[in-house]
């Protein structure tokens, strides 16, 4: 399955090297290609920032390219895209609880991509996208993406589901369409080699829970007894190995592992008593959507019955939205969870002109009430639109290769990333486009999220 | 009306007829429609496979059973475990899966036969609901991989067939994925025939309709019981094969490996018609057709659908499959293949050869009958 | 020993819970001989509706009786609807119906309520983090003992509904035999409508509570409770209210206990196993649970 050209491989030979640092301990400082970066200071003024020619020709010496030798049609992956470009997706809209989560994010999603339309961000070609439903179940998604195919799509990108990602990476991979920045965190995603027209967005797994524990360790330099409380299912189980993995490195012990099943809306009742009768210093709670508050109320609950018994509460950034944490009340209070994306519900944020002009935008078209939720799908959508806008403007224009090949040489920053964070790809050595994130602080009577420490850009190569 | 005997030109006309379209329409769908209506057929297979598998535990032997999601997950496992740890070709991993399925479906199928009725159902359910909990079960991770599940199980060469060229890319890989679930189901068809229309299969009737006469008439209810789950579960599991090969992954979130599998098995058997050969065929396709259309609904956001569904927070896809669920309920109770035939009776009429009498004897019967007339 | 009673409160709490939808499940098969699979998704759905009567500013206990006249609404009314006309013809119909029910409430949930800015399910009882009882060192919180008090008070209702009063003798003839009963002049329509209607009541009541332990709602709010309710519905036996009760707290029990004292082996990941592993082998010697009538068989 090895599509680089060997010529590539060569180049980037060293970048391997970083890559293992990248995953491991303390990457970025090896980075060998030290590709200019942007010129542009990391500013979040407006959309329109995010052209910057300047980004795509330093690297061109040598830049990552991906083989079109083995594809299907190798011509049709070189062909230029003339007119207009479709984008197509698959996401869960319709049958179960995946769907009420994820439905939002389609509306993000396609509405960014009418805001580009509108504002001509990629000039004269028009952006089409097509989303189809696949319910969240891996043996529907490679029938919807065989209709965006038919339907004559050029490009996927946010496709939701770590298995439903892995049910079409090999049909895309061997046609040769980019499959742009899947809406899971899974380390797959990061298999550049293997699997090079796959890439992912979400900030892994790994990188995540590897922050938490810098922090635990700061907090309790001496050592720390840590609680581990996870979701029962993919996401649950690859965060908690992560966990597990690094915790001897930041002095921490994991007194008790308790689990919950993703489909079961009962409160952990017993899970958290049973970590609160190992009175751990602080605790790493994995939960799914509904289950951040249902688990917060119980840790409250917990504390009330085990006087004296207060622990730091790591929660992961799915649950990092104050509409979730509202709903918990004055159990959030103090929880530590991370973010690359803004607070869209911060009124200081919210001034800010790009992110006033992402809410207008909702709100004009009858979505106000979802901006928290749709702000994934619409920053997913206007990442895809920058890596086609530099695509376009690469000396080959745009085909479906050298889309693929402007995601894997990519540093920009978007209308609702936090300041100070790249969304970048850099060949085989950066793999993942999100490994920057902040650890905040959530205060349940303002409703709002304070910084702690600086922003972690240390898994960045 | 037209009434015609059985095994006159006229009948044997009609049936040729009816296996050519057939025929016909087989050859048709890999070569003449997009690809991802082959791949809807090819899912829609599937799904038949399984249904038919659980037809011939519910429909023909009146043992209701609502876990065989686990059989379709148990040889989605076994297959993906075979070729990734093992090195196994996929075509193999078919038999082992059957075999495995096998054996543990004759050992489910022990509480069946003191079991009956709705606490057989909750029993199976409970199977159903117990599979995905061993495979995430921690004990279980070495093998299973737990809750991230298997992937890229893949055919890494797919064949190069003489007439329909290299198998490669989205076509090759769709019309392969047909082709192959195409045999499947013709397999499992056969076998369901071959049991349905044996001394066997006639029992297992018996059992349906009265067990205890079935017993006193001299069938042996224990073995034909057990036997009969353990091929079904064989069959099923077969299924579970097709769909791991076909999306390379399986998890013990998928939905078909989810109790949710089992109830999408018996909504294809009893709205395709539980208890007739047919009836899970045109029930499968029935259903991927509806669910593929009325998934649609969701990335249509104008017209009808829009007009109506506009306040809506999420896509009404599976509201409008409930409703045409009912209605098709209400409009054929015994299944499609029931109504077809309520229909078809009013245009043909087949008579039966009386039984035991050799065809020669009864045409010359039927001559005279006539001449008498 | 504290740890202990911890689990056996813990697992009251639940098995309340499970228990007191399977009474639902109970009545609707008593009623009519049939498994309701959208119980559940009923609850669900009026748990919704509570919800949103109190967002309207209706008084919570106010709300709470609405909603349960609409699931005796919604109960009767399907089974007059839908249920009925299927059932004369096919048995397998009405699991589709029921199937079908269970799909589109789903969904109807998703698509009026999905999108709302989530909010606190109030609850019936105090639900304050300090609001418990410690009793031999371990918590057990009121909320929870009062819902086993409903479960509980609700039990001894239906027993006395089905064996003091003429409607529940008209309940269990019209099970057994529909058409003498209609013969004898039992109006049947009625006793069939309003067995669902009553189960339907019950579940809005056990979705509101249960609602508020979790915080928050969603569509998928009933579905794990469902399959334990119907296990705790089978274990007890279908037709027997007490043995309901009985086995959802034995149930809530037991796989606690298991989780807690084998956390290597079973662990709460194991938990919903270990239950019906349990159904598995009680079935084998009683395969008409353990309370429940064994019908005799004629040729």
């Amino acid at each position: 399955m090895k599509r680089i050209s060997k010529k590539a491989i060569a180049l980037t030979m060293a970048g391997a090297l970083a890559l293992a640092a990248c995953g491991g301990d303390d990457g970025g400082t090896d980075a060998p290609s030290t590709e200019a970066p942007s010129t542009e200071a990391p500013t979040t003024d407006a959309p329109t920032d995010t052209e910057a020619p300047a980004d795509t020709e330093a690297p061109a010496a040598e830049a990552w390219a991906v083989n079109t030798d083995d594809c299907v049609d190798p011509d049709a992956a070189n062909a230029p895209i003339e007119g207009s470009i479709k984008i197509g997706s698959a996401m869960p809209l319709s049958g179960g609880v995946a769907a009420t989560a994820f439905a939002p994010v389609k509306d993000g999603f396609e509405a960014y991509v009418q805001w580009a339309n509108e504002n001509k961000i990629l000039g004269d070609v028009t952006i089409e996208v097509q989303i189809e439903d696949d319910q969240y179940n891996k043996d529907l998604t490679p029938g919807a993406v065989e209709k965006l195919l038919d339907s004559g799509a050029h490009v996927f990108s946010g496709i939701i589901g770590s298995p439903n990602n892995a049910a079409v990476r090999d049909l895309l991979n061997e046609e040769c369409y980019p499959q742009l920045l899947a809406l899971t965190g899974s380390p797959e995603w990061g298999k550049a080699e293997e699997y090079p027209w796959t890439t992912g967005i979400l900030i892994p797994y790994t990188v995540e829970a590897r922050a938490y524990a810098a922090l635990i360790k700061s907090q309790f330099p001496d050592g720390a007894n840590v609680g581990v409380f996870v979701v029962n299912n993919e996401f649950g189980q690859v965060y908690a190995e992560a966990f597990k993995e690094i915790a001897p490195e930041f002095g921490i012990t994991i007194v008790d592992e308790q689990t919950i099943e993703a489909t079961d809306s009962a409160p952990p009742t017993a899970q958290v008593n049973s970590i609160a009768s190992n009175a751990p210093d602080a605790i790493l709670a994995v939960p799914l959507g509904a289950g951040c508050a249902t688990f917060l109320g119980e840790v409250a609950n917990a504390k009330a019955a085990n006087a004296g018994w207060d622990p730091q509460v790591f929660i992961t950034a799915t649950c990092a939205s104050s509409l979730i944490l509202d709903l918990a009340g004055p159990a959030a209070d103090g929880l530590y969870t991370s973010n690359n994306l803004v607070d869209v519900l911060d009124p200081e944020t919210a001034a800010i002109p790009a992110i006033a002009e992402y809410i207008a935008f909702m709100e004009g078209l009858g979505k106000g009430d979802i901006v928290t939720t749709a702000g994934a799908g619409w920053h997913t959508a206007e990442m895809t639109v920058a890596i086609l806008k530099q695509a376009l403007e690469s000396p080959e224009g745009l085909t479906r290769a050298s889309i693929i090949n402007a995601a894997r040489n990519f540093d920009q920053v978007g209308t609702l990333t936090r300041e100070g964070v790249r969304m970048k790809m850099n060949g085989l050595t950066d793999q993942f486009i999100a490994e920057s994130l902040q650890v905040v602080q959530y205060d349940a009577d303002t409703r709002l999220f304070t910084d702690i420490g600086e922003l972690i850009t240390d898994f960045e190569s | 009306m037209w009434k015609i005997k059985e095994g006159s030109p006229q009948h044997w006309a009609l049936r040729l007829v009816g296996v050519a379209v057939i025929f016909i329409a087989v050859i048709w769908v890999p070569t003449q429609m997009s690809t991802s209506r082959v791949g809807q057929f090819s899912d829609a297979f599937v799904l038949i496979v399984a249904a038919m598998s659980l037809n011939l535990v519910l429909g023909f032997t009146g043992m209701i059973s609502i876990g065989h999601s686990a059989f379709f997950g148990l040889g989605g496992y076994t297959a993906a475990i075979l070729i990734k740890d093992h090195g196994w070709s996929p075509g193999y991993t078919f038999y082992a899966a059957a075999a495995v399925a096998f054996v543990a479906g004759c050992v489910i199928a022990l509480p069946a036969l003191r079991i009956k009725g709705i606490y057989l159902a909750l029993v199976t359910l409970a199977v159903a609901v117990l599979f995905p909990v061993l495979v995430k079960w921690k004990k279980l991770v070495w093998l299973t991989d737990g809750a991230k599940g298997i992937d890229s199980v893949r055919y890494d060469d797919l064949p190069v067939w003489p007439i329909i060229g290299e198998l490669k890319g989205r076509d090759g890989r769709a019309v392969f994925a047909y082709w192959l679930a195409f045999v499947v189901l013709v397999i499992t068809y056969l076998v369901c025939r071959g049991i349905v229309k044996s001394r066997f299969g006639r029992s297992l009737v018996a059992i349906r309709d009265n067990e205890t006469a079935a017993a006193v008439m001299g069938v042996n209810v224990t073995a034909a019981k057990v036997l009969v789950f353990g091929i079904s579960a064989s069959l099923c599991a077969t299924a579970g094969v097709l769909s791991t090969l076909r999306t390379g992954v399986i998890t013990p979130e998928g939905q078909y490996v989810t109790l949710l599998g089992s109830i999408v098995f018996l909504l294809i058997m009893v709205v395709g018609g539980a208890g007739t050969l047919w009836g899970p065929i045109v029930g499968g396709l029935v259903y991927v057709w509806l669910d593929n259309t009325t998934r649609g609904f969701g990335s249509e956001s104008d017209g009808f659908i829009g007009f109506l569904f506009g306040w809506a927070d999420q896509s009404p896809a599976t509201l409008i499959l409930g409703v045409a669920l009912v209605l098709i309920m209400f409009l054929a109770p015994y299944g499609l293949v029931g109504l077809f035939k309520r229909l078809w009776v009013k245009a043909v009429v087949v008579i039966p050869r009386p039984a035991g009498t050799p065809v020669a004897v009864q045409m010359a019967a039927e001559t005279v009958a006539g001449d008498l007339r | 020993m504290e740890r202990f009673f911890q689990y056996v409160f813990d697992g009251l709490s639940f098995g309340a819970i499970y228990a007191l939808l399977a009474l639902g499940l109970v009545v609707v098969y008593r009623g009519t001989g049939h498994l309701n699979f959208a119980q559940g998704e009923m609850a669900m759905f009026c748990t919704f509706l509570t919800w949103q009567y109190d967002a309207w500013g209706v008084p919570f206990v106010i709300a709470v009786l609405l909603g349960m006249i609409s699931g005796f609404v919604m109960g009767a009314g399907t089974e007059v609807s839908l249920i009925r006309n299927v059932a004369k013809k096919s048995e397998a119909g009405v699991f589709v119906v029921s199937i079908a029910l269970f799909l589109g409430l789903n969904s109807l949930a998703a698509m009026l309520w999905g999108n709302l800015p989530p909010e606190q399910m109030p609850s019936l009882f105090p639900d304050e983090p300090g609001d418990f009882a410690r009793i031999f060192g371990a918590v057990w919180r009121y909320e929870y003992m009062g819902i086993l008090l409903v479960a509980l008070i609700l039990m001894g209702l239906l027993f006395l509904l089905f064996s003091r009063t003429k409607f529940g003798l008209a309940m269990r003839s019209v099970a057994s035999n529909p058409e003498s009963a209609r013969l004898v002049g039992i109006p049947t329509g009625v006793v069939l409508a309003s067995s669902w209607g009553i189960a339907g009541a019950m579940g809005a009541l056990a979705g509101t509570m249960f609602g508020a332990t979790t915080g928050e709602l969603t569509a998928g709010l009933m579905f794990t409770i469902f399959i334990y309710a119907s296990a705790a519905a089978t274990l007890g036996g279908f037709d027997s209210p007490g043995g309901a009760v009985i086995a959802g707290l034995a149930i809530g029990v037991g796989e606690q206990l298991a989780a807690g004292y084998a956390p290597g082996w079973i662990g709460q990941e194991l938990r919903l196993g270990v239950a019906l592993v349990i159904i598995f082998v009680v079935l084998l010697f009683k395969p008409s649970g353990l309370f429940g009538s064994v019908k005799v068989q004629r040729v």
